[in-house]
Parts: structure tokens; C-alpha cells; sequence
């Protein structure tokens, strides 16, 4: 009875589950493939989608800064650091008008209650 | 055996589960429930927020008793473990104390331990000029009067029901819970020997969250919001109304509104609500209860003789809801009649007796208030109000009562009158038991009880004894019912020759008393009342008007006084119930003329069944929502825009709290159990190939 447990360990060996395939790996597609996917990406985060930009910073960051030269990367670079510019620029933008919403949401009165999509209780 | 070994862990999980879901067992053994507390809530109007709430999630601190002045400062500035809980005794309930606490971060929440009988010098946590700004009284119309100028009214009001508490404000019953608190107090939070108490210290935690914030008008523009964009609408508060009830003497067609033409009415006019501090507390004996009952007795006085000898003119008694909020049943009753969706209109009226608060009278003096603007701008109005006061007062002759006038320069004491009087120069007058301020001690607040109208009873009456003793203020009050009832017939042009026969009746007057100041839930009551839909109760009513429309239903006090004005004016007829529910093509009944109330009869004492029959009574309930809202106005200064705040969750709870310390302490070793957990984990995922393999190689082999 006690042997089962083991047993079970050895039909998998522990070495072998740690490689199941993650779906998107980047280690396994061509470089020319890579840039098509990392240009798709910066030109999709202009349909107001900056989590793309987001995606792609945090993606392609290895392949365009760290990985060693190969001829896309420079391109691969450039879309990186477009994505990371325009990520910074919907944080900025983002975190100022959250600032002031929340600071004078109650001040604006009608307009602020207009404005939100969900209005909180028993406060102003 | 893999099956099996997954079953039972399953049954083993599934067990702890359940053992999870009886934690409750756990918060048993942690809090004391306290089920017999009443908050105070939040209301709302054009402009500002009133009344308590607390935090979303409860507001808890230390209870601390206050019995002596230094334990206020103790609350206030020295004692070490703030925020505290303040349970307080009802005499330090008051204005100055309320305030401190208001200002202090150091309150957590108030409860209010509230006793059978109030202070003997008087309360009333209400305005000490109530309503003065929907009055009549304005710049415009006697400025020299306006905002009780000249007569404070109310003298003893604090205005505490009127402000604004950041934290929870409950009240509890002086009985066994309170003992309980003031025993954990006792046990644990008493200061022996001047150092402070130590740990575990019982607290208090109270959970009255309001949805609603900062005026109606916010509030209202909310609730929209929500039910045109929120895929779940939630309401944040519903506006204060109910039903006023009205009845005439002659029937008034209800199909037909507007004006009638050749219908003169005399409008006898009384109030049905009140209220307190807290919500949903308000027994407004003296402030509503003696002053409907006296109209109700009249109304039945004048029964017989109305069919007998019908005077000239129409008598219309109108029973007006939410007059404490601004007068709302009164604001909108003139309204429809303005609008021509009442059944008369204000061209109809010929003059306005009014009730007001009869019952503490001294000796055998009642007054006369009128209006000395109306009086000086109008002389046929002045004539008027003369003739219905030397009506009144003819009238008073023959029973022992004696009349005044206040001084003429003096206002109207808040009623609805003022209302009509907004609208136009009516004729009129109020009758009350105070010359200028109120009678009532206890105008708008917890003890304006049975006791306080001394509706009180002999020791060792059974309930059915009680409903049909005579006490002295029903007999009292039979008699300023016999006395409105005789001015009435004589303002609706009746012969003087009849008013001998009409009496009201003393046995009906405290019998009423009886059912609506002690309890609902007597044999008489449930004799006038219809077999469903009524709630009675073995404990006093309440006559805060609240909020009622769909899903809510009108509120039962309303229903009652409807029900009670029916049977005491309308005729029983032999209708089977289901004509009484569509009495349209019956012969000489008509649906526009009366209202059919099918109601369950008195049972004799041979079954235990009352014989249930079909009352023929020209009773209506009209609607007593504030024009405001029908106008979507909801900032109007001219009609009442009280609302009264949505919440989820009232609760109250004791329980022992350990030191901040402690309690740091606890979390802290937690967080470095789960964080010694996880480097374990990854110590031995890490080295799992060492740890495991060499295991497994002998096991494998013996397979």
C-alpha cells in the first residue's frame, strides 16, 4: 500500500515534469517570427491597448537587451523601447487623472457621480 | 485501492469543511449578540445629512459606562485605550455631552440605555421651532413671526434628532442585555485602584452603515444614475411617505376630482406620526395619539345625527401622514386640491378646525389658536375664524370645558393648517392644550408614552379589562371629542336644537387609547380589521411614518386609523365577501361614492370565529408622498424632501479584545510561520532529486 505513492513517482520522473511545453516560448521561434510578433504588438498598443506594450516590454525584453546580437534584434530594440515609451506615457497620464478623480469626486458633486461607474456608499 | 484511497480523502477533506462551516459554534463562544437595540439612521434632505452611521465594516471600541462627569474625560482625553464605546445613561443623553463626543476621534459609537419613564424636567431631542421653514411664517407672509420670533414652541428641543453623528448611535432597553454589557464592563474595564485595566477588555462593536450621503438631492440624483446605467441598480434611499386618511359625512365622488360644484366642507384636520432619536421609535402619545383619537371619536359622535338631521354642509376629517418631515401629508393634499386631483378643491373649503396636542390639558382650559395675519389682511376671514371661535365656544358652554384665545399677535403652533394657509387665506383654527409653548415635555421623543398621557391602569387587569376601562384622560378627551363634534356640526350649518344628542362615547375613547398606545393586538381591533394584511402586536405602536410604496406596504398604523375611522362612521351591510371586494353592478351600492372594507366582526362568546361582514364607509387613503418628488424637485424649499437612507446591516455585539500588542504579536508570528513555510517548500522542491531518488531506488527494485 505504501509503495503506491512512489510508484506513481517513477511512471513520471520528476526531471520530465518540469519541462511540459509552455505554449509561447520564445526560446523555440525563429528570430523572424519573433520580430513579426513583437511588431504586431507595438502596432496593436496603439488601439488605446497599453497592456500590450506592457506584454511586449516584459516579453522581448531579454531577446532585444540582454540575448547575444542577431540581425532583427536591433529592430526587435526599437519596438521594445517605443512600447516602454508609450507605456510610461499612459501611466503617467493615467495616474494623473486617477489623482484627481479621486481626489475631487466629491467636490465635482453632480459630475462626479456622472463620471464614475460605480458610486460608493454613504460617502459624499 | 487508488479509488478508495481518493474517497477518503475526499471524506477527510469534506468533514474539515464541514467543521469550517460550524466555525459559527466559534463565533458564538467569541461575541454576545445584543438583538434588542434600535439605531439611529441616517436622513436626508434639500440640504443637509442627519442622524448616525458607522463605518462599512462596524465601528468597535472599549465600553465605557458613563455614570459620573469625570467619566467623560476619562473618555474623552485620559483614559488609555481609545477608540471607546460610550454606553451611557439616559440623563447624560443630552446636548452638551452628544456634542463632545461628536468633536472626538476618540468615540467609537454611543449606546444609549433608555428607560421606561423620562427625566422629570423634560426632553425632546427634537427642533425647539419644529418645521419652521415650511411653515406659513415667512418674510413674506408676518416676518415678525417668522422662525418662532415671537413664541418658541418647543423650548425644551436640544435639536439632537437634527444632527449630524460620524459614529453609531444605538439605543438599549434597561433589561437583561443591558446587565450583561455593564457586567463584562464590570469584569473587566472597571479602573481599580487608579491603574488603568488591563487586557483582554470588553468591547462593543456596531454596525449601522448608511448608502446614502450628503443631502437628497445627491441621493435622489443617484438612485437615477444607477437605475439608467447599472447593469444591478442599487437605491440609496427612498423618500419618507405613506398615506394620509380622510373620510366625509356626506360621500364625496371619488372618480370625479376638482372642483364641486355647491360642495361647501368643514375640514377637521389631525396628525398620525411622530417621532424620536431613533428610527422607528416614536409612541407621539401626547404628540399625535390624543389628537387623532379625539378627531376619531368625534367623527363617530356625529354619526347618528349627520343621517339624521344632515347639516348643509359636508364634514371632511383628514388624517395627515409625515407632518413631523415637513408636513408632507398636508403639503400634498393642498397640492392635488391646487392641482384638481383631490376629490374637492380649495375653493371648496369653507373652514379648518384642526387638532392639535389635546391631551395634557390644565384643568379644564384648552385654546384657540388662529392666525393673526390671515385675521388682520382679511376681514371676511377674520369674520369667519369669529364666528367658528363663538361656535366653538357656545359649544363649551354646555360641558366643562373653558376656551381661550392666545394673545392676537401670537402665530399658529406648527400644524397643518399653516399648509393651507400657504396656499390661500382660509378660515381657521387649532385647538390645543397649550397656550403658547407645548404641554408636552416630551414632544417628538421616547417617553411620550402611554404613561406620559397617563393611559395608565388599575394593577392586576387582564388585557381584555384594560381595553374596557374608563380612565380619566379617555373620559377627558371624550369630552374635547364632544366638544369638536358639536362645532362641527354647528360650522356645517347643523341646527342648533340637535347638538344635545351628540356625544362621544368614553368606552370607544379608551378603547381606541388602549389599541393605539398599549397594544395593537386587542379584541377590538381585531373585530374592525380585515383578516389579512394586518399585523397586530402585543406591544405598543410605533407612528414614525417611514418609507412604504412597492414591495412595502402601507404602513399598519395608517391601515388601523383607516379601518377604526370606518367602522366608527360607516354602516355594516349584508355583502358576502367577494361583493365586497366588487360591489360595481349591486343595487344602491356604488365604488365612487364609498370604499367596502371587509373586516372580521366581533366574536361572541359562543365561537371563537367573529361573524366577518362588509363595512359601507366613505373612508379613503390618499397619497402622503411630498410634492417634491412628484416635482422631481428635489432642493425645493417649499415642500418637505426628506429620504431616508438604504442600509444592509444593523447589528450590535460584545465581545473581548485583546491588546494592540498581543494582537500584533499573533498576526506576526503568523506571517513568519507561512513565510518559514514557504522557504521550506522551496528548500525541499529544490533538492527534491536528492531527497527523493535515493528513496526510491530500493522500493523500486522490490517492485
Amino acid at each position: 500500500m505504501s509503495k503506491i505513492p512512489s510508484k506513481v513517482c517513477q511512471q513520471i520522473p520528476y526531471g520530465q515534469r518540469r519541462q511540459p511545453e509552455i505554449t509561447m516560448n520564445l526560446e523555440r521561434v525563429p528570430n523572424e517570427e519573433k520580430l513579426s510578433l513583437c511588431r504586431k504588438y507595438y502596432l496593436g498598443g496603439f488601439a488605446f491597448l497599453p497592456f500590450l506594450w506592457l506584454v511586449n516590454v516584459v516579453w522581448f525584453f531579454r531577446e532585444a537587451f540582454v540575448k547575444p546580437a542577431y540581425t532583427e534584434q536591433l529592430q526587435i530594440k526599437t519596438y521594445v523601447k517605443r512600447s516602454a515609451l508609450g507605456l510610461l506615457l499612459w501611466v503617467a497620464v493615467l495616474t494623473t487623472w486617477i489623482t484627481i478623480f479621486q481626489h475631487f469626486r466629491a467636490q465635482w458633486g453632480e459630475v462626479g457621480d456622472y463620471l464614475s461607474f460605480t458610486i460608493p456608499l454613504g460617502i459624499p | 485501492m487508488r479509488p478508495e484511497l481518493a474517497k477518503t480523502a475526499i471524506i477527510l477533506i469534506f468533514s474539515w469543511l464541514q467543521n469550517g462551516a460550524a466555525g459559527n459554534s466559534v463565533e458564538q463562544k467569541i461575541y454576545v449578540e445584543l438583538n434588542h437595540t434600535v439605531p439611529c439612521v441616517r436622513l436626508l434632505n434639500a440640504t443637509h445629512q442627519i442622524g448616525c452611521q458607522s463605518s462599512i465594516s462596524g465601528d468597535t471600541g472599549v465600553i465605557h459606562v458613563l455614570e459620573a462627569e469625570s467619566d467623560v474625560d476619562w473618555v474623552l482625553s485620559s483614559g488609555p485605550n481609545p477608540p471607546y464605546m460610550v454606553l451611557m445613561e439616559a440623563n447624560f443623553f443630552n446636548r452638551a455631552i452628544m456634542m463632545r463626543m461628536k468633536g472626538s476621534p476618540r468615540v467609537a459609537g454611543v449606546a444609549v440605555v433608555i428607560p421606561k419613564s423620562g427625566p422629570p424636567q423634560g426632553f425632546s431631542p427634537h427642533n425647539s421651532c419644529p418645521n419652521e421653514g415650511t411653515g406659513v411664517y415667512s418674510d413674506s407672509y408676518g416676518p415678525e413671526l417668522a422662525g418662532c420670533n415671537s413664541t418658541v414652541w418647543n423650548p425644551l428641543g436640544n435639536s439632537l434628532s437634527y444632527e449630524n453623528f460620524n459614529f453609531p448611535v444605538f439605543s438599549l432597553n434597561d433589561d437583561n442585555e443591558t446587565e450583561v454589557i455593564r457586567k463584562c464592563f464590570r469584569e473587566h474595564n472597571v479602573v481599580r485602584n487608579g491603574s488603568s485595566p488591563q487586557f483582554p477588555l470588553c468591547a462593543m462593536q456596531l454596525y449601522s452603515h448608511m448608502h446614502a450621503a450628503t443631502d437628497t438631492v445627491t441621493c435622489m440624483r443617484r438612485n437615477n444614475i444607477q437605475n439608467s446605467f447599472s447593469v444591478t441598480p442599487e437605491v440609496v434611499c427612498d423618500a419618507i411617505n405613506d398615506y394620509n386618511v380622510w373620510g366625509s359625512v356626506h360621500p364625496l365622488n371619488n372618480s370625479a376630482k376638482g372642483h364641486k360644484e355647491g360642495e361647501s366642507v368643514v375640514i377637521a384636520a389631525a396628525r398620525i406620526d411622530g417621532r424620536s432619536f431613533f428610527w422607528d421609535v416614536a409612541p407621539s402619545a401626547e404628540g399625535a395619539v390624543a389628537g387623532f383619537v379625539t378627531l376619531l371619536a368625534a367623527a363617530h359622535a356625529l354619526r347618528r345625527v349627520t343621517v339624521e338631521a344632515p347639516p348643509t354642509r359636508n364634514i371632511l376629517f383628514t388624517f395627515f401622514q409625515g407632518e413631523t418631515f415637513d408636513y408632507i401629508g398636508s403639503s400634498r393634499m393642498v397640492y392635488d386640491m391646487e392641482n384638481g386631483k383631490f376629490v374637492i378643491n380649495l375653493d371648496n373649503i369653507h373652514s379648518l378646525l384642526e387638532i392639535g396636542q389635546v391631551g395634557l390639558r390644565s384643568g379644564s382650559r384648552l385654546w384657540l389658536h388662529s392666525d393673526p395675519v390671515s385675521r388682520r389682511r382679511n376681514s371676511s376671514v377674520d369674520a369667519e375664524v369669529e364666528k367658528l371661535v363663538s361656535n366653538l365656544q357656545s359649544v363649551a358652554k354646555n360641558l366643562s370645558l373653558s376656551l381661550a384665545e392666545p394673545n392676537v399677535s401670537q402665530p399658529l403652533p406648527p400644524s397643518s393648517f399653516q399648509r393651507f394657509l400657504r396656499a390661500r387665506p382660509i378660515p381657521g383654527v387649532v385647538l390645543a392644550d397649550h397656550q403658547s409653548a407645548f404641554n408636552n415635555r416630551y414632544y417628538e421623543s421616547v417617553y411620550d408614552t402611554a404613561e406620559h398621557l397617563q393611559v395608565t391602569y388599575p394593577p392586576g387587569l387582564s388585557p381584555e379589562e384594560q381595553l374596557e376601562y374608563v380612565t380619566d384622560v379617555a373620559k377627558d378627551l371624550a369630552e374635547v371629542a364632544t366638544l369638536v363634534a358639536r362645532s362641527l356640526y354647528l360650522q356645517a350649518n347643523g341646527s342648533e336644537a340637535n347638538l344635545p344628542s351628540i356625544t362621544a362615547d368614553p368606552m370607544t375613547v379608551t378603547q381606541m387609547l388602549y389599541g393605539f398606545l398599549v397594544q395593537s393586538n386587542n379584541s377590538w381591533f381585531q373585530a374592525l380589521t380585515s383578516p389579512d394584511g394586518f399585523t397586530l402586536e402585543p406591544h405598543p405602536l410605533q407612528y414614525y411614518v417611514g418609507v412604504s410604496g412597492p414591495p412595502r406596504p402601507i404602513k399598519v398604523t395608517t391601515r388601523l386609523v383607516q379601518y377604526v375611522l370606518a367602522n366608527l362612521t360607516g354602516t355594516a351591510t349584508n355583502l358576502t365577501q367577494s361583493q365586497c371586494q366588487n360591489p360595481e353592478n349591486l343595487e344602491g351600492e356604488n365604488k365612487e361614492l364609498w370604499s367596502y372594507l371587509w373586516v372580521r366582526g366581533s366574536v361572541s362568546s359562543n365561537s371563537s370565529q367573529g361573524e366577518a361582514y362588509c363595512v359601507r364607509a366613505s373612508v379613503r387613503l390618499s397619497k402622503a408622498v411630498s410634492p417634491a418628488f412628484e416635482l422631481q424637485d428635489y432642493g425645493s424649499r417649499d415642500y418637505s424632501t426628506w429620504t431616508e437612507s438604504r442600509w444592509k446591516l444593523i447589528r450590535a455585539r460584545i465581545f473581548l479584545v485583546a491588546s494592540r500588542e498581543l494582537e500584533m504579536l499573533t498576526l506576526g508570528v503568523g506571517v513568519a510561520v507561512l513565510l518559514v513555510s514557504l522557504l521550506v517548500t522551496y528548500f525541499i522542491s529544490s533538492k527534491a532529486d536528492l531527497l527523493f531518488t535515493s528513496s526510491r531506488e530500493p522500493t523500486s527494485t522490490t517492485y
